[in-house]
């Protein structure tokens, strides 16, 4: 008898559905190679992260209780983004402190929940990738990703699995890209100053392409990039990188 | 201090276009980053020691005080009436200000020599002082330096003049002094020591601030790298600490554990070239000391915090952790905040004593990252804190309508799929329209801050669910 294969749930998220769904075919390509069957809830809209930074809860409440519904069935729930996997991880819970039925229901869904390098490294222990990149790649950690969901070593493990890829680290690689979503929005002229760093600091490593795991950083790095005139280093997701070309 | 605090934005805009700003605050950050990571570092390498472990401490050391602050209070005041000195309450800033002055009138002063205190910030003292004829002088060398310069505020709550470069205060120094132009630290150092020797010879009366309260003996500690806290503490007959009600810690070893963090990350030292510890007035036999000891308990909104979801904010030991490792404070440094507190904390604290109303933009001047909280040494949740002001924003109506109706219709549409679908597809037909046959956009209206300063890539030109929907309907009619 065959083991039967792990039903995992892929949450694409809102911007990566919008503006990059490559990401999200990468990221079902990865977990495929890995053996999971993978489901991706059609219904899917957006994890309610907007709503929650921007202190409207309520909205961020029905919208978590939407992704709850719609992910609740499967064993797990993986994302392709470090601040939307940080959302229902950390924050679902607490959105429902005081409603204990359901915070429950987040907790449970919140336990099963898992950045994507995070799922293939710590859950699948996946030891051989897809893709085939070659050229130094250098690896922005995104805040959410980093400092609420312990992301780090994982994707830098998968990237060791590619013979072609050689990893140089910029310095200060932990430092924030300056997006915090609605902030670059209202306040982008200290974004860019701050996106200014992190570009200097991607420059001076020389590679060929940043990799990282967050759409957001990924706009706003590459928007940075590109409005300074460099049209050489490549911005990545480490889903892309990963998983190849399809 | 008048707040300024609804200035932000533009005031931001105008620390950005400062170039010899934005040269000093490069400097000034590295050296206090590199400083805690080396601090932390060293910690961890004793045997058995643990930093992490050592916040956690603190952190229930300073909510174990918040828990029975009245308690705590009493205990402080019983054993510092024991030891002779006064214990008054201030409500608030005139009332600091009010009980200062008239102790000053009582005791027949004319200056007074002062170490650093962000409460007499909070209060305006200097300009109290001054109105009732008496002159306030600052040893602080970063708050000389500010004085001098037209009472000029401080941008950081431990290093005040961290906006400054060396070259600035030289020429300041040289056009307030009429010396010759210096060029090394020291030497500006000597230089202001020469001049304010001689007010701490002629001061009748001292001002502190309190970096700790010691409950079980009734003393006041005070950290700082500089002599002139031993100077102002001890020199003059009347000796008045102004300092809030929250810092207070049980027990001296408390104090002691706290001693561990606040230095290391601060500046990154393993101690600070000094630390006093200040007990009751002058004894029999005493060599030094004040005569005379007041120690003026402030609340000012803090005693409002406390059983509040903002609580741990009054764990603060005030250590400047988390503007130093802040991407915004780094990029805008601490006047553009426009009051007492700058960074994370002040972005926290600013709304909280000041009326929420009255800083709207500072909760949303923070990327969430937590590079603060991640160090803070007592675990204050300051992005959770700030994202619970915006919620009190949204909650009392105070963000603007657009932006209200906006996330309500975005959430609206977001909650029902086959709307959501459809909306998603035709904002990226429009992107792309937007784009022209380009892989980016250089100026959308919707968003002016955003592309102002970067690109928006184009999207791909279909969203994920469309292109999987039709892979999906694809493989189900292969299959059949
Ligand atoms: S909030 Fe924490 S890091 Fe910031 S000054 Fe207070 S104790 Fe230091």
């Amino acid at each position: 008898m065959t083991k039967e294969k792990m039903r995992v749930g892929l949450f694409v998220t809102c911007l990566v559905d919008l503006m990059r769904p490559r990401i999200g075919f990468a990221a079902l390509r990865l977990l495929e190679a890995a053996g999971c069957e993978v489901v991706v809830p059609s219904t899917q809209t957006c994890c309610g992260q907007p709503a929650f930074n921007s202190g409207d809860t309520r909205v961020a409440r029905a919208l978590a209780l939407k992704l709850i519904a719609e992910f609740e069935g499967l064993e797990y729930v993986v994302v392709p983004s470090g601040s939307c996997g940080g959302m229902i991880r950390v924050h679902y819970p607490q959105l429902f402190a005081d409603e204990p039925a359901v915070a429950a229901r987040a907790g449970a869904l919140a336990a099963r929940t898992f950045e994507l390098t995070d799922f293939l490294v710590s859950v699948l222990g996946v030891a051989k990738v897809p893709g085939d990149f070659e050229g130094t790649v250098t690896y922005h950690d995104s805040c959410s990703g980093l400092r609420e969901l312990g992301v780090k070593a994982q994707p830098r493990a998968l990237l060791a699995h590619m013979p072609g890829v050689e990893l140089k680290e910029m310095a200060a690689s932990e430092e924030c890209c300056g997006f915090g979503g609605m902030f670059s929005v209202k306040f982008g002229d200290i974004s860019t100053r701050i996106v200014d760093r992190k570009c200097d600091n991607i420059l001076a490593t020389g590679a060929d392409a940043v990799v990282l795991g967050d759409l957001g950083c990924m706009l706003n790095i590459e928007g940075r990039l590109r409005r300074r005139g460099d049209e050489r280093t490549r911005v990545l997701h480490v889903a892309e990188v990963l998983a190849g070309e399809d | 201090m008048r707040s300024q605090a609804m200035f932000f934005k533009a005031r931001a805009g105008d620390k950005l276009a400062d170039r010899q700003l934005q040269a000093n605050l490069g400097k000034a950050k590295s050296r206090f980053v590199e400083g805690r990571a080396q601090a932390v570092v060293d910690y961890d390498a004793a045997p058995g020691a643990d930093f992490e472990a050592l916040r956690d401490a603190a952190s229930a050391i300073r909510d174990r005080v918040l828990a029975n602050l009245d308690v705590w209070l009493e205990t402080f005041e019983d054993k510092a009436r024991a030891r002779g000195a006064e214990v008054l309450y201030a409500r608030d800033g005139a009332e600091i200000c009010r009980l200062v002055v008239d102790i000053a009138r009582r005791h027949g002063v004319t200056k007074a020599a002062k170490s650093k205190s962000m409460l007499s910030e909070e209060a305006g003292l200097n300009e109290a002082l001054a109105a009732a004829g008496i002159e306030p002088v600052e040893t602080d060398l970063g708050e000389y330096i500010l004085q001098i310069n037209d009472n000029e505020p401080p941008s950081h709550i431990i290093a005040p003049v961290f906006h400054k470069s060396k070259e600035e205060v030289a020429e300041l120094f040289a056009r307030t002094h009429h010396t010759p132009k210096k060029d090394d630290i020291a030497g500006m150092a000597r230089e202001a020591r020469e001049v304010l020797r001689e007010h701490f010879m002629s001061a009748e009366m001292g001002i502190s601030g309190a970096n700790f309260l010691i409950a079980e003996t009734g003393s006041a500690a005070l950290v700082t790298n500089e002599g002139n806290g031993r100077m102002v503490t001890t020199l003059p007959k009347v000796h008045v600490v102004v300092t809030g009600i929250e810092k207070l810690v049980p027990t001296l070893e408390d104090f002691s554990t706290l001693m561990r963090l606040l230095p290391r990350s601060a500046t990154g030292q393993r101690i600070s070239n000094y630390v006093s510890v200040l007990t009751g007035v002058k004894g029999e036999g005493d060599l030094d000391g004040p005569e005379h000891l007041y120690v003026i308990l402030v609340d000012n909104g803090r005693a409002s915090l406390v059983g509040t979801e903002f609580e741990p904010m009054l764990r603060c030991i005030r250590c400047g952790a988390c503007m130093n490792h802040c991407p915004v404070y780094q990029s805008v440094g601490g006047h553009a905040y426009g009051w007492v507190y700058p960074g994370p904390m002040g972005s926290v604290l600013t709304p909280l004593y000041t009326g929420i109303e009255n800083a709207l933009d500072l909760p949303h001047a923070s990327t969430l990252c937590n590079q603060c909280g991640v160090v803070c040494p007592v675990k204050i949740p300051l992005p959770e804190l700030l994202r619970k002001l915006r919620e009190k924003q949204v909650d009392l109506k105070l963000r603007p309508w657009r932006e209200r109706l906006a996330l309500r219709l975005w959430g609206w549409v977001a909650a029902r799929p086959a709307l959501y679908g459809f909306a998603a597809r035709t904002a990226v037909r429009y992107l792309n329209r937007r784009a022209g046959g380009t892989d980016r956009i250089r100026a959308l209206r919707a968003v002016p801050d955003w592309t102002a300063g970067r690109d928006l890539a184009a999207p791909e030109g279909r969203t994920f669910r469309e292109l999987y929907a039709e892979r999906v309907g694809h493989e189900g009619r292969t299959k059949r």
